[in-house]
């Protein structure tokens, strides 16, 4: 039962309450604006944001813990993982800090303790010790006005559908985050275009590990055919040289 | 042989600043010592001692395939030294690695912990490998010199072929699975570059490249040394890796145009400007000048046209590795970066002078340095005072050594840990009584601040300190939350020890906590079980735990997000900060409340 956060930014207010109650529940430091943030007030500090847009709006940022993570397929050691119960969480233990799962997301989620001399990845982990004690999320507890609400997805999904088709005018017709590269558990019911999430760019439903998969299940044969071929084309090569100077004994190899 | 010392002592300059880098990089940490950003996490270090190291280090591979696969024979001249140069490559690699990498002492990870879908875990595990089979196939070299290493030197050389086999194997896929790993950027990475081929450009891109690397480091190397270069065999290296190129170039033009994305190459960006740029270096110019037959044959020809796809590869790898990610933000490696790439690159020259010095790479090895020595003029004085024997060269290279270190220290030490920081407070100088208008919490928000009441809280004259860090860069003050903790801190006015005391409250610990269950506050009784009067009557707002929020919070979030039907009047900053509309309203008050928005909350942990 993978489970979602549904938000529906006209309910949102603003009131940043999420924000608090995940800055709480994670004890996170206190935080102030780094060379290295990004302008949407994530950071190792901010796991999740409250950004305003033009017209009063507000758009909750959050990792989206993707239904096939390209973070967790690029992890050369498997530090981050989507669990059964739809979170994609870190293992720091793990992480040699190669920051691929950085590049690799399309949504620009994970954060890096840049100032830390041990630095880790930092991202939103979906309160993972809540969600498996059978709580829900502390952003999603403390949202005053149910903008953005937990449960499972295929609920929440239909939840979503529900709201849509009840109130036409009040959404633009679209799930964020149903198809977009394979399906998210994070979603988003909204009245302004979200593209400004993805820097404008629509995202295919084409899962990112979909992209490496030809190239990664090509190793071994790609290794083996190159092997073999080395082989076989030294073989026929030395055959042809022996037999060339057939009268006269082998001569010795120099070295390397 | 003069040459050769003076590039060590250059070499030795760029060590001793790199060590002194490395130093800070670990003591301050990675923000503090390179332009990354969480924009950009991949820079300099990825793009150039990384993926251009592999690159650059796959005419070892290459190499011993022409000569013990193909057996042209005739090119055993170059193994040794392309051997070498792999070798050290990849060993250059590594160690830019262990400064990129956030945690590198957790490297070895990779062996215990498996993520085979990963083709970062892939190239992680090839290089392991493949640089096992370049010491292996390099050791025999330096065993010659040791008798006592004579059995494992006759042993190394009966594996031989089935080891360059493997070492093919491995550099085939590694050298493409550099480029897989940007197949899961397709949103970042420009369309110029980014196409499902990319393991492929990478790997053909790569053998054009060890051709020229190879002949690049032989004609350096005659050039240090006073040695003949092998122009002739190398040209013939060139005629190939000319084919090499233009296939390359086709492949990413065809590419180009089967993916329709012809027209970003004359659309004018700047990332157009850098494909022209990559391509011609590393393409166009060196066919060619390679097409030539007198620059092909001729060494100045080969070293200049060989250094040329040399530097467009490196353009190629750093603009795929992380110049090249629209989106991503602006990115320039700062002095640190290119500083610790120099001093890898340089390092790696040392211990490449060092083994061809003493050991046999080359059919003659280099005359011995001091026997040089005698050769020099009378009259070239200075340089043989300077680097004459060799006792005075290794105290010149000592020297340069300590001196770039401490000026690298020296270069370091101003920087703060973090670069932006908190900006200056546009506070005005204190005058007596006057009452201050400033934006303490730098957050864009405007109090009333009588200076003189807070001097005298705070101590009188010599409590100045108190706020005005002087030793703090550009005299940040405190801020006011600093003291006011309760302005952004939950605040908790529960006393356990009075509570408990018989002096105080008197009460047993089962008075709030009930038995059986764990003492904690969870689990406590709430404050308004015996304080009835604590929430008034009727109040929307329930007790959840001990803590009160802070007073900024509880102003500028709960009652303006949710009364906004209290009026208009609460919306405007003025209503409460009296006299104050004007100053909240500065622009570089109000951009930085701007610059805050989404960040408001500055929550220090309980």
């Amino acid at each position: 039962m993978p489970f979602a956060i549904l938000t529906d930014t006209t309910k949102c207010i603003g009131c940043r309450q999420c924000v608090i109650a995940c800055k709480k529940e994670n004890g996170l430091a206190p935080d102030f604006p780094r060379r290295w943030d990004l302008e949407d007030g994530l950071s190792a500090r901010n796991w999740t944001s409250i950004i305003d847009r033009p017209g009063g709006k507000y758009v909750r940022k959050q990792c989206r813990h993707c239904l096939e993570p390209a973070c967790v397929s690029a992890c050369p050691v498997g530090a981050l993982e989507k669990t059964g119960l739809g979170a994609v969480i870190y293992d720091g233990r793990k992480c040699m800090g190669c920051r691929y799962c950085m590049m690799s997301c399309p949504f620009g989620i994970p954060r890096y303790d840049w100032d830390q001399t041990v630095p880790y990845i930092r991202k939103c982990i979906f309160c993972y010790s809540r969600i498996s004690a059978g709580r829900q999320p502390a952003c999603t507890e403390a949202c005053p006005t149910q903008a953005t609400i937990f449960g499972e997805r295929a609920n929440l999904l239909a939840i979503a559908h529900q709201r849509l088709r009840e109130a036409p005018d009040r959404y633009l017709g679209k799930v964020w985050g149903e198809t977009e590269v394979g399906g998210t558990a994070v979603l988003y019911i909204s009245d302004i275009d979200l593209a400004f999430l993805t820097r404008g760019q629509e995202l295919s439903s084409q899962p990112l590990p979909e992209r490496t998969k030809p190239a990664m299940n090509a190793v071994p044969f790609a290794f083996l055919g190159v092997v073999s071929a080395m082989a076989a084309v030294n073989w026929i090569i030395e055959r042809r040289m022996r037999l060339e100077r057939e009268p006269e004994p082998p001569e010795e190899n120099e070295g390397a | 042989m003069h040459r050769a010392r003076l590039v060590k002592l250059i070499l030795w300059l760029f060590t001793g600043l790199a060590v002194a880098v490395a130093a800070g990089r670990f003591l301050y940490g990675l923000g503090a010592t390179t332009n990354l950003s969480d924009a950009t996490p991949w820079g300099l270090w990825i793009g150039f001692d990384v993926l251009s190291g592999v690159a650059l280090a796959a005419g070892g591979f290459i190499v011993t395939a022409i000569v013990y696969i193909f057996r042209f024979d005739e090119f055993r001249a170059v193994v040794r030294p392309a051997v070498l140069t792999a070798f050290l490559g990849y060993l250059a690699v590594v160690a830019g690695l262990v400064f990129d990498l956030g945690l590198p002492w957790n490297m070895w990870h990779l062996i215990i912990y498996w993520n085979p879908r990963s083709p970062l875990f892939e190239v992680g595990w090839c290089v392991m490998l493949y640089l096992t089979v370049l010491a292996l196939e390099f050791l025999p070299v330096p065993a010659e010199e040791f008798s006592a290493l004579a059995r494992i030197r006759r042993a190394l050389l009966r594996i031989r072929l089935p080891l360059v086999i493997i070492g093919i194997g491995l550099s085939t896929l590694h050298q493409s699975s550099l480029g897989s790993l940007f197949l899961l950027m397709p949103y970042h990475l420009d369309p110029l570059w980014y196409s499902p081929l990319l393991p492929v450009h990478f790997f053909v891109s790569a053998v054009g490249l060890g051709l020229m690397m190879v002949m690049f480091e032989s004609h350096t190397t005659a050039w240090l040394y006073h040695r003949r270069p092998e122009t002739p065999l190398l040209a013939r290296f060139g005629a190939g890796a000319r084919w090499v190129l233009l296939g390359y170039l086709a492949l990413r033009l065809a590419d180009l145009a089967w993916r329709n994305q012809l027209h970003h190459l004359w659309a004018a960006q700047w990332q157009t400007v850098m494909f022209w740029f990559e391509v011609t270096l590393m393409v166009i110019a060196p066919v060619l000048l390679l097409s030539i037959p007198v620059v092909r044959s001729s060494r100045a020809g080969q070293w200049i046209t060989a250094g040329l796809a040399v530097a467009g590869v490196v353009v190629n790898r750093i603009n795929v590795g992380g110049f090249m990610h629209t989106g991503r933000g602006y990115y320039l490696p700062s002095w640190t970066e290119l500083a610790i790439s120099c001093g890898v690159v340089s390092m790696a020259g040392l211990v490449f002078m060092f083994v061809v010095e003493r050991f046999r790479v080359w059919e003659r090895r280099p005359a011995d340095p001091a026997a040089a020595s005698e050769e020099l003029p009378e009259a070239d004085n200075a340089p043989r005072l300077w680097l004459g024997s060799p006792r005075a060269a290794a105290e010149a290279y000592s020297l340069a050594f300590v001196l770039a270190a401490a000026l690298g220290f020296a270069l370091l030490a101003p920087q703060p840990a973090e670069s932006r920081g908190i900006p200056p407070t546009p506070a005005r100088h204190a005058r007596g009584n006057e009452e201050l208008r400033i934006d303490g919490n730098l957050d864009g928000f405007g109090v009333t601040f009588r200076h003189s009441s807070h001097q005298d809280v705070a101590g009188g004259k010599d409590s100045c300190v108190t706020c005005h860090h002087m030793n703090l860069p550009r005299d940040r003050n405190t801020v006011c939350s600093e003291c006011h903790r309760d302005m952004y801190l939950p605040s908790d006015a529960f006393r356990h020890d009075w509570h408990a005391s018989a002096s105080g409250a008197g009460l047993s610990c089962a008075d709030c906590h009930p038995k059986g269950a764990l003492r904690s506050r969870e689990t406590a009784r709430h404050c308004n079980d015996c304080h009835k009067d604590l929430i008034p009557e009727g109040s929307p707002i329930p007790v959840k735990s001990y803590r009160a929020i802070g007073y900024v919070q509880a102003m500028h979030q709960l009652c303006i997000g949710c009364h906004a039907n209290l009026g208009e009047e609460l919306t405007r900053c003025g209503a409460c900060h009296h006299g104050l509309e004007d100053f909240i309203d500065l622009p570089e008050v109000s951009a930085r409340r701007l610059e805050r928005s989404g960040r408001r909350v500055v929550l220090p942990p309980y």
